[in-house]
This record gives C-alpha cells, sequence and structure tokens, in this order.
C-alpha cells in the first residue's frame, strides 16, 4: 500500500515527539502521565523504553502508536503532524504504517493463525491470494508453518506472540509498537520471541519500540529510553547484547 | 476477511446466544406470518361474504340514494325487467338479481310477527349468493318460488311453524293500503345474524308482487361481475347503460354498501398494529441487550482490531451486520415455523367464538400470505438492526485505549 499522504523525505525522522504530554483524570483530580516528552524514532531503531509502574511507558506508547491523542506538544509521523488527523486518518496510518504486539497478545478469537496475519491485510485491501501467501510467509518467518489454519485458543503463549508479531509485520510496517511483549511468557520462550524480533528490525528494517520492565528485553534493546513519573530520565544507547 | 466475514464466524462462536436471539426473532417473524395470514383469510372472508350479500354492484332509483322511502317500492325501479336484461347484457356482469325489500307482518293465524322482507328471483339468487346453504330445515325455493316462503329460524320459531305450514304475510301496498297473501313455508334459513333470524323472510317475486299488488318494480338490482372483471368500468358502463335507457339510477358498489367493512378492516389494521408494534418493542428490547453484552465482552477485541486499523466504521458494519446475519437467520426458521404452525391450524379445524350478535363461529384457517411474510422479514431485519446500532456505535465509539486495558 502507498504511504499516506505528507510521505516522509530522507531528513524526517520516522516518528518526533515534542513535548507530549497526557494527563487522565481521576475522581476530581488528575494525574500526569507523559510530561513534556520529546523523542525521536528512526529506522530499525530496537529501542526500549523501561521504567519503574506507573512511570508513564504504555502512555508514551500509546501515544506514539496514535492510539491516544496526547493533551499537549505535537507528533510527526513521516513527516506528517498527527494532531489534526481525523480518527479515520489515524486508523489508515495505523495500519499501514505501525505493528502492535500487546502483552495478552490479542489475537481474534475467531481467526486462524494465517487470518490473524492476513486480517491487516484486508483491511489494507490486499487480494486474497496475495494475503495468503504473505501471511505464510511471515508465519514461517516467526516458525509457524506448521500452524496456519489453527486457532489461536490451541496455540501456546509462545505460539500466539509469535502469531501476534506476524501480523504486526503483515503491512510491511515502519514501527512495531510492543507493550510488555514477554511478559506472559516463560523465560525460555521470551527469549526465544526478543532473539526473532531483534531478528526481523535487522532482516527487515523495520523499528521496533518496547514498553518494557523486563531487563530481558532492556538488555537487548540498542537503544534505552528510561522514564520516570511520566519524564525521560535518561535515553542511552546500549550494545544491546545478550546477558 | 470483511466485516460480514467476521460477524459470521462471530456469530457461530457466540451459537448459545446467537441461537437464543434467532429463536426471539423466529418467534416474532412467525406472529407476523401467522397474524397477517389469519388477518388475510378474515378480510377474504368478510369481502366474499358482503358481496354474497350486497353483490359488487347495486342500482338503485336515484332518489333512493339520499330520501327513505315513506311506503314500500316508493323509490323502486319500474319496468325492472328491461332494465335487468340491459345490464345482463354487459360482458362482464355475471348475474342481475331483482331484489324488493319490503317489511309487515307473518301471522299463523293466532300470533303476528312482524318481519323484514325480501323478494328474489330464487334461482340466480341461489346461484350467485349460495342461498340454498343457509337452508337449516327443508328446502330452498324452487323455479319462480311460487307461493312458497323461507323463514328466519327465529321467526319460526316465534310462528311456530314448520316447513310445509301455511303463514298469512301482511303488508303496505304503495299506495297504503294493507294487504294479505298466503304462503307456504318451504324452508328454514340461517342467515348467522341472530336479530335477523328472528325478522328474516324471503319469497319469490311472483307472490310479493302478489302481495304488494305491484308488477315490474323493484327496490334494487344486486349485480354480479364475473372474476377479474374491473369494478370501476363496469358501474361506469351499465351506469350509462340505464341511463341511455331512460332510468334514473345510481351505481354503488359493494365497499360503499357495506361501511362496515372498511370499520371492521380498520379494526382488525389496528389490533394488528398494535400487537406488531408491542412484538417490535419486544424483539427490540431483547436484541439491544444481547449486543450489549456482546460489545461489553468483546470491548478488548474491539481495542485490538481499532489498533490494527480498523476504522470505527468498520466495527460499526461488523456488530450491525451480526445483528442483520441472526434476523435472517431468525426470518428462514420463522417462516418454517409459521408454515408448521399454520399446516396444524388449518388441519385441526378449530373455530372461533362466534361474533357478537352472530349465530356460527367460523373455522380458524391461516393463509398463506406473501405480503405479511415480506412484512415480518422488513420488520425483523429492521428491528435487528436498530436495536444493533446504538450498541455498534458504542463499540465504535470507544477509547482504544480503554478498549485494550478493558478486563
Amino acid at each position: 500500500m502507498p504511504l499516506p499522504s505528507g510521505s516522509r523525505t530522507a531528513a524526517d525522522p520516522l516518528l518526533e515527539a515534542r513535548g507530549l504530554t497526557r494527563t487522565y483524570t481521576l475522581g476530581s483530580g488528575s494525574v500526569p502521565a507523559v510530561r513534556d516528552v520529546s523523542l525521536m524514532i528512526e529506522e530499525a531503531e530496537f529501542v526500549a523504553l523501561q521504567g519503574p509502574s506507573g512511570s508513564g511507558k504504555t502512555t508514551l506508547l500509546n501515544l506514539l502508536g496514535l492510539l491516544d491523542r496526547p493533551d499537549g506538544g505535537t507528533l510527526t509521523v513521516d513527516g506528517r503532524e498527527a494532531s489534526g488527523l481525523s480518527e479515520n486518518e489515524r486508523a489508515d496510518l495505523r495500519r499501514d504504517r505501525f505493528g502492535f504486539v500487546f502483552q495478552t497478545f490479542n489475537l481474534i478469537p475467531v481467526l486462524s493463525a494465517e487470518e490473524n496475519v492476513g486480517y491487516p491485510m484486508a483491511l489494507a485491501g490486499v487480494p486474497p491470494d496475495d494475503r495468503r501467501s504473505r501471511s505464510m510467509e511471515l508465519l514461517a518467518a516467526v516458525g509457524l508453518e506448521q500452524k496456519t489454519s489453527v486457532r489461536p485458543d490451541l496455540l501456546s503463549g509462545g505460539q500466539r506472540q509469535r502469531v501476534a508479531i506476524a501480523r504486526a509485520l503483515a503491512n510491511r510496517p515502519a514501527v512495531v509498537f510492543a507493550d510488555e511483549p514477554t511478559a506472559n511468557l516463560d523465560s525460555k520462550t521470551a527469549e526465544e520471541i526478543l532473539d526473532l524480533m531483534r531478528g526481523l528490525c535487522d532482516s527487515r528494517r523495520v523499528a521496533f519500540l518496547f514498553a518494557t520492565h523486563d531487563p530481558r528485553v532492556v538488555n537487548r534493546a540498542r537503544r534505552v529510553v528510561s522514564l520516570h513519573d511520566g519524564r525521560i530520565e535518561s535515553d542511552v544507547l546500549s550494545t544491546g547484547t545478550r546477558t | 476477511m470483511s466485516a460480514l466475514a467476521l460477524a459470521w464466524r462471530n456469530l457461530i462462536r457466540q451459537r448459545r446466544r446467537t441461537a437464543l436471539m434467532g429463536v426471539v426473532v423466529a418467534f416474532g417473524f412467525a406472529a407476523f406470518a401467522l397474524a397477517g395470514g389469519f388477518i388475510a383469510q378474515s378480510f377474504e372472508g368478510l369481502r366474499e361474504g358482503t358481496i354474497r350479500s350486497v353483490g359488487q354492484l347495486q342500482a338503485v332509483d336515484r332518489r333512493a340514494v339520499s330520501t327513505s322511502e315513506e311506503t314500500t317500492l316508493e323509490f323502486g325501479i319500474a319496468d325492472a325487467a328491461r332494465a335487468r336484461a340491459l345490464v345482463a347484457r354487459d360482458p362482464e356482469v355475471s348475474y342481475v338479481l331483482p331484489r324488493i325489500d319490503f317489511v309487515g307482518l307473518a301471522t299463523n293465524g293466532t300470533k303476528s310477527i312482524p318481519y323484514l322482507g325480501v323478494a328474489v328471483d330464487p334461482e340466480p339468487e341461489a346461484a350467485a349468493t349460495g342461498a340454498r346453504g343457509l337452508v337449516t330445515v327443508g328446502s330452498y325455493l324452487s323455479g319462480d318460488g311460487g307461493d312458497g316462503v323461507l323463514l328466519g329460524t327465529g321467526l319460526a320459531s316465534a310462528l311456530h311453524v314448520r316447513p310445509g305450514d301455511r303463514v298469512t304475510l301482511m303488508a303496505t301496498t304503495p299506495d297504503g293500503s294493507l294487504n294479505a297473501v298466503d304462503g307456504v313455508v318451504r324452508g328454514l334459513v340461517d342467515v348467522r345474524i341472530k336479530e335477523l333470524n328472528d325478522r328474516y323472510l324471503a319469497a319469490g317475486a311472483g307472490l310479493v308482487s302478489r302481495l304488494l299488488q305491484s308488477s315490474g318494480t323493484v327496490s334494487k338490482l344486486v349485480i354480479f361481475l364475473k372474476a377479474g372483471a374491473d369494478e370501476n368500468a363496469a358501474s361506469r358502463r351499465i351506469a350509462s347503460a340505464l341511463s341511455g335507457a331512460g332510468y334514473s339510477v345510481v351505481l354503488r358498489g359493494w365497499r360503499q354498501l357495506a361501511v362496515f367493512y372498511e370499520q371492521v378492516k380498520l379494526l382488525y389494521v389496528g389490533i394488528f398494529g398494535f400487537v406488531g408494534a408491542v412484538l417490535v418493542v419486544i424483539v427490540i428490547l431483547s436484541a439491544a441487550i444481547v449486543m450489549t453484552m456482546a460489545v461489553t465482552e468483546r470491548t478488548r477485541e474491539i481495542g485490538t482490531l481499532r489498533a490494527l486499523g480498523t476504522r470505527p466504521s468498520g466495527v460499526l458494519r461488523m456488530f450491525l451486520a451480526e445483528g442483520v446475519a441472526i434476523a435472517l437467520l431468525g426470518c428462514v426458521a420463522g417462516a418454517l415455523f409459521a408454515l408448521l404452525v399454520r399446516a396444524l391450524l388449518n388441519a385441526w379445524g378449530f373455530t372461533l367464538p362466534p361474533p357478537p350478535g352472530g349465530t356460527h363461529g367460523d373455522p380458524i384457517h391461516v393463509q398463506l400470505y406473501p405480503l405479511a411474510y415480506a412484512a415480518g422479514l422488513v420488520a425483523m431485519v429492521a428491528t435487528m438492526a436498530i436495536a444493533s446500532y446504538f450498541p455498534a456505535r458504542r463499540a465504535a465509539r470507544l477509547s482504544i485505549v480503554e478498549a485494550l486495558a478493558h478486563v
């Protein structure tokens, strides 16, 4: 699918947040979840957003992934300012440029593994044959070529997360947002999933942005952004090696 | 994976809920189909009965339309035989029945009872109206009727007469004098209305002409048309022919003559409409509850679909498609159920109680009335679409973040 209008030039970062703020209202009070955050994400980065619970990782991930709207600040995607986009334009942008991996996998229970991977492509209008072949290719890439017709409830946690990763890559996104992708997985499976994502990041030039407090994820990241009380405490490049 | 395909998968996943909602829709549809069929049958029966009684058209003297007669045949059609022949020449006319309406007293020698009389030409009258079928005891009038009379069962009972007994009929002639003739009771008839049974008397035109001392004049010509005839066109042609022959008559259709037909029809439509509205409300409420539950249970799934790039309208379409699919499935089941119930009811031959003032109830017969099935389909699909719309709209407007965090 073509890029949405306002396509990025070589000089534009993939994602650029400036002074993002998000405050939630709780009863009569308000809780600032993200405060004046500025951040840039470039192609094929492997970035971990880390911090304690309540530090604003998931909120920031939701803002960057266009799942939520900030109260202040600006966000540009491919050089295009996102605040003025309609709900439909935001939906199209998520469909074409972003992929999502969730802590609880969030597969569509009535669809097989292949259909789950094919769903974003169906939204994008990819013809059924192309959809099917690409779904098979992606499932093979995540090691599930034998499980293409299986429904999510018959897959293990690790297998479900692999399907979710394949789905996230369906429309050749620029960025995959992953919110605690290893939280519901055992150690061995978590390691495998992280290796898989890093391999895909390198081979497909897709940026991965994780919200996590899992040290295994942090240790594999090439860049670690630490949050505290909704603010960026540090933003450092890392060797991104296995501990 | 279209919204429709996804909706279908979800319906299969939620089999029990789909079945429950489908049953509600099926009953709603069957109620429409059966009630519609029953009412259509009732209208048809009422229409046929009305036409049997008053004909499709009646020719009466122009003065009789606006003024009541002070004496019998004051506003009659003179030279009725010629008028009858003229009307019978119309290609769409099947029967022309001359009738004389008169009133008087019938006596058995010791007791006199008022009657409402009608003079008929017996054979064509029986052929057109099925009057022979009303005879319960004795026989119908034969030939030109001779001196035979038919009495309502109530009148015969009050006079203590049976077929073969003699009765004397008294009436006022058109010039105001009192006259009497003797007749022989040929048969007793049940005209299905108690008050009329207590007063009804029919006789051949010959006997009545002698009684009224008036020959060749009738109160009206009752006209029956062939099947499929254009009533309005026939009315215009006949009126024109009679007018051209010098008759000052007015043609009136059965709907004008039987005002009660439209009233009864309106009453039935009102009842049907009310019951239909209650059904629709029940289905809307049930469906809205079920669809709201579905939206609530699938909140996180909705969040996921939206995160993946489904537009709000896509979510709306998916839930609407589920509602409409349930409606279609329910209508298919409802149609089968309605056909089964219809077959059972018609085979059972259950008879309804008589209507107020009636002497006989009619057997329940439910017609296969396609319009009622179509109305049921439209009502159920529209109802489910309306019931699904608001939960679906809520689903489409959910905040993605809140939906994803839903437990």
